[in-house]
């Protein structure tokens, strides 16, 4: 078989880059050595998330993929609860838990490609703090938040309030940032603009989803103004979270979109070689690679690599180039990527975001006898289905002192999980100190404790127990190697995730399929040197929709 | 505020479909024909998946189909998994003139029973049938789709034939009772449709909507909504759990007739 490009790996990443140039017009073999697309952004049935991880866990063996080396080297300090939960298949658990605002370059991509028809969305209902056990505070993002708010005084409130304008404006030239755009942002609140402790850890945690207190300053605008626009484009919150386990299914779409284009599948195949032909005379299709993949037919010849840096061995490494995101974008300037431990856990309690007001009137119930704990309007049950918590360092015993911790529900309504079941996902930010001693276990226990804690309304009878998990596994996400070239005609490119932050994941990796996709379409062109290769006219990341695509039935033919 | 808030998806369902089957057993055909009441007599085969939409009309509610039609002749089997993970419906087909068909149907059906949505409403569909009724001569045009087919698609025997009424019945393969039995013993939806005369066709998707579970759907994506919590309040009574991406979704598209 004789392609253009061959993708390996069906990360959002690199679905994305598939789906475009399948678009503009490339030929693409998209390959995964999983059976299953997303790659690590994948979403697994609970059965196949067992799998997943036990197959990472399990002692290496001989005569290992490169692919499988790699991933036990990325997915380290696994361990899981071993009970058998059922539904199995209810559930979709994904390795890549993500909130995407809704504006920005994934969206504009889905819009674009005609992805989002594909799949749903669901809007996030709530986004808090981890206050204490049982308490959860809201942030105050808006004008109308921050007029409403008892917890601020009034000089408080006018200082947020200034604040607030200033970062939905043009800061870049503004007077107050000159010179401060890599000083700490916490620093940045409490010098430029007075705000006290507490509302800078609301501003720099909860509303720019700083992870830790060393966060510059310019970049934390720049996202905090993303998010701020992003309310109201689909409704009160900022934030979508996808159906079905999220980004998973995203690339998923991706990978379908290309598919209808003509992009050729293969799954479950381990890669078994890539040479590299020097001179083209050597190769009879006149590519510069062919590729060899276990029980496959025919061998596949190519012009141009784009992988997942798990499926490039040490050799093609050496001459490997590394698209990156680091210079500045529509995004601002990416956070560093840094490694993360992880929980999972699946619990049949809700999770209540209690507010301070609702907790303080119910611990003063808790005393009183049981029949007076309905609360008015039943506001206080503060269930949430889909919702997203930042815990401030700190803010958890023996959790960490200098990074902010990320959780993240997702129940039935994103269609993740089976009625009356929901999945907590637990990010917690590795970076650097002593952490690396501690298991996954260790470091994320305090955190599941304290989210669990929040299945216990205030409203509860005293004492009342929190939801004990009907499954859990941890583990440790380290880095991939990155290649030190970002040598502009290399012919083999590669991915590797240009952030891990959460609300940032998807757009980042939207970014990279973009700058890849255009360096990809010129250096394909670029190959095509004889006559009768035409070369692919490419104007947009994304060719308009054709009109018939638009018509009510005939989407594609 | 939102156009996806105000949209008029609102009280659709809409239902994940997909058809797996023997290439060139006519699912892209089945799929036409619902969709735009359409026959093409030389239907190219269908590289990787095709993908659209249909309304359907069900009492007072309406069923948006998202169509996903793959390719039989795919040859890594790799796309057939993405469309059926999360689908509600699958629509298996098997060509009536070719008793290999039935046995790739099986396979299929075997597969979705193991790895699909564990609720998902199969449908055992018998194309071409109008190539063995005696009563409908089959035209030229037909025949003109056996040169067309690719490489691993063979062609349909009965295809270069005549029609005179009793090699018609000759060329049935698969006896009804046989596939009608499978299908029963199997817990599938059985129908013997013809693309290229109609018969059969909407009823295979009427009768799939009616095995949907509606209200579980709408429950799921509806239901958790409202849960606006202390700080929100109530959402709005039109916001849905789900968001519609696209800002220009509101077009009227015309239900079926069904
Ligand atoms: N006589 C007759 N021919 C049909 C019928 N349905 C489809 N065909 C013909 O059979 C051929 C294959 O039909 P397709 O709809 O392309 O089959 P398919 O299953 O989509 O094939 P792949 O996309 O390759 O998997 C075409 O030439 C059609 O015209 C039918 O009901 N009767
Ligand atoms: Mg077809």
């Amino acid at each position: 078989m004789d392609v253009d490009a061959v993708v390996f790996g069906t990360g959002l990443s690199e679905s994305v880059t598939a789906a475009a140039l399948s678009k503009a017009g490339f030929s693409i073999a998209h390959i995964d050595a999983n059976t299953y697309y997303g790659g690590d952004d994948t979403s697994l049935t609970l059965d196949e998330l067992v799998q997943w991880a036990d197959q990472r866990a399990s002692a290496p063996r001989d005569n290992q993929s490169t692919y499988i080396s790699a991933q036990r080297k990325k997915y380290t300090s696994i361990s899981r609860s071993s009970e058998l939960v059922p539904q199995s298949r209810q559930y979709s658990l994904s390795l890549a838990p993500t909130i995407i605002p809704s504006i920005g370059p994934l969206i504009d991509s889905l819009v674009a490609s005609g992805v989002s028809r594909y799949g749903g969305f669901k809007l996030m209902e709530r986004l808090g703090m981890f206050d204490r056990p049982g308490v959860v505070r809201s942030v105050p993002s808006s004008k109308e938040d921050v007029f409403k708010s008892k917890e601020l005084s009034l000089v408080d409130k006018r200082r947020l309030m200034r604040f607030l304008v200033f970062a939905a404006g043009e800061f870049e030239s503004a007077t107050e940032l000159k010179g401060k755009e890599n000083v700490p942002f916490f620093n940045f609140l409490r010098d430029v603009f007075s705000l006290d402790e507490r509302t800078a850890r609301s501003v720099a945690y909860g509303l720019a989803f700083c992870v830790s207190a060393q966060d510059p300053t310019l970049s934390a605008l720049q996202r905090l103004r993303r998010y701020s626009k992003s309310v109201g484009r689909y409704g009160p919150s900022a934030f979508l979270v996808g159906h079905y386990g999220g980004i998973g299914e995203v690339a998923q779409g991706f990978c379908r979109t290309s598919a209808v284009s003509g992009g050729t599948y293969v799954l479950g195949r381990r890669l078994l070689s890539v040479s590299s032909l020097k001179s083209e005379d050597n190769s009879p299709s006149g590519r510069k690679y062919v590729i060899e993949l276990e029980d496959f037919p025919d061998q596949l010849a190519c012009d141009l690599i784009i992988s997942s840096p798990d499926y490039i061995s040490t050799e093609l490494f050496a001459h490997a180039s590394a698209v990156m995101t680091s210079t500045p974008s529509l995004l601002g300037t990416p956070s560093e990527p840094y490694p993360v431990a992880r929980c999972i856990a699946i619990i049949d309690r809700p999770i209540r975001f209690c507010a301070e007001a609702s907790a303080t009137r119910a611990a003063a119930n808790a005393d009183a006898p049981s029949g007076e704990q309905v609360l008015p309007e039943k506001i206080a049950t503060g269930e949430v289905d889909t919702a997203f918590l930042v815990f401030s360092p700190s803010s958890v015993p023996s959790g960490s002192t200098t990074a902010a911790v990320h959780m993240l529900v997702t129940g039935e309504g994103s269609m993740s999980a089976p009625s009356g079941k929901w999945i907590v996902y637990i990010s917690r930010p590795l970076l650097g100190d002593d952490e690396y001693s501690s298991s996954a276990e260790e470091l994320m226990r305090p955190y599941l404790d304290a989210t669990l804690s929040l299945t216990t309304s205030a409203s509860d009878v005293a004492g009342a127990s929190p939801a004990q998990p009907l499954f859990t596994l941890f583990y440790i996400q380290q880095l991939p190697p990155s290649p030190a070239s970002t040598d502009a005609t290399s012919t083999t490119l590669v991915t590797p995730p240009a952030t891990s932050l959460i609300s940032e994941l998807a757009d980042a990796a939207t970014e990279q399929a973009e700058k890849i996709f255009w360096r990809a379409a010129e250096l394909l062109n670029a190959s095509r040197k004889s006559e009768d290769a035409k070369k692919v006219e490419v104007e947009s990341f994304w060719p308009p929709l054709d009109v018939i695509e638009d018509e009510p039935n005939l989407e594609e033919w | 505020m939102t156009d996806a808030a105000s949209g008029a998806a609102e009280r659709s369902v809409q239902v994940k479909l997909v058809l797996l089957g023997e290439a060139a057993v006519g699912k892209s055909s089945v799929v036409l024909r619902f969709v735009s009441d359409e026959f093409q007599a030389n239907k190219e085969p269908t590289i990787g998946a095709a993908f659209l939409t249909q309304k359907c009309r069900l009492e007072d509610r309406v069923l948006r189909y998202e169509i996903w039609d793959t390719a039989g002749q795919e040859r890594f089997h790799s796309l057939a998994p993405m469309y059926y993970r999360n689908a509600q419906a699958a629509v298996v087909v098997y060509d009536v003139t070719k008793a290999t068909s039935l046995e790739k149907a099986k396979t299929w059906v075997k597969e979705l029973q193991r790895q699909a949505n564990p609720n998902i409403v199969i449908a055992l569909v018998g194309n071409k049938v109008d190539l063995v009724q005696p009563s409908q001569p089959s035209s030229d045009s037909v025949a003109v789709d056996a040169e067309d087919e690719a490489d691993d698609a063979t062609a349909t025997p009965g295809e270069n034939a005549g029609s005179t009424s009793g090699e018609a019945e000759s060329l049935r393969q698969v006896p009804r009772e046989e596939a009608e039995a499978y299908a029963q013993e199997a817990g599938l939806l059985f129908f013997e449709t013809s693309a290229k005369t109609g018969e059969g066709i909407v009823e295979v998707f009427t009768e799939i909507a009616k095995k949907i579970p509606i209200d579980q759907i709408l429950a799921s994506t509806r239901g958790n909504a409202g849960r606006g919590g202390a700080a929100g309040g109530r959402a709005g009574a039109g916001q849905e759990g789900g968001v519609n991406l696209q800002e220009n979704t509101n077009k009227a598209r015309d239900a079926c007739s069904c």
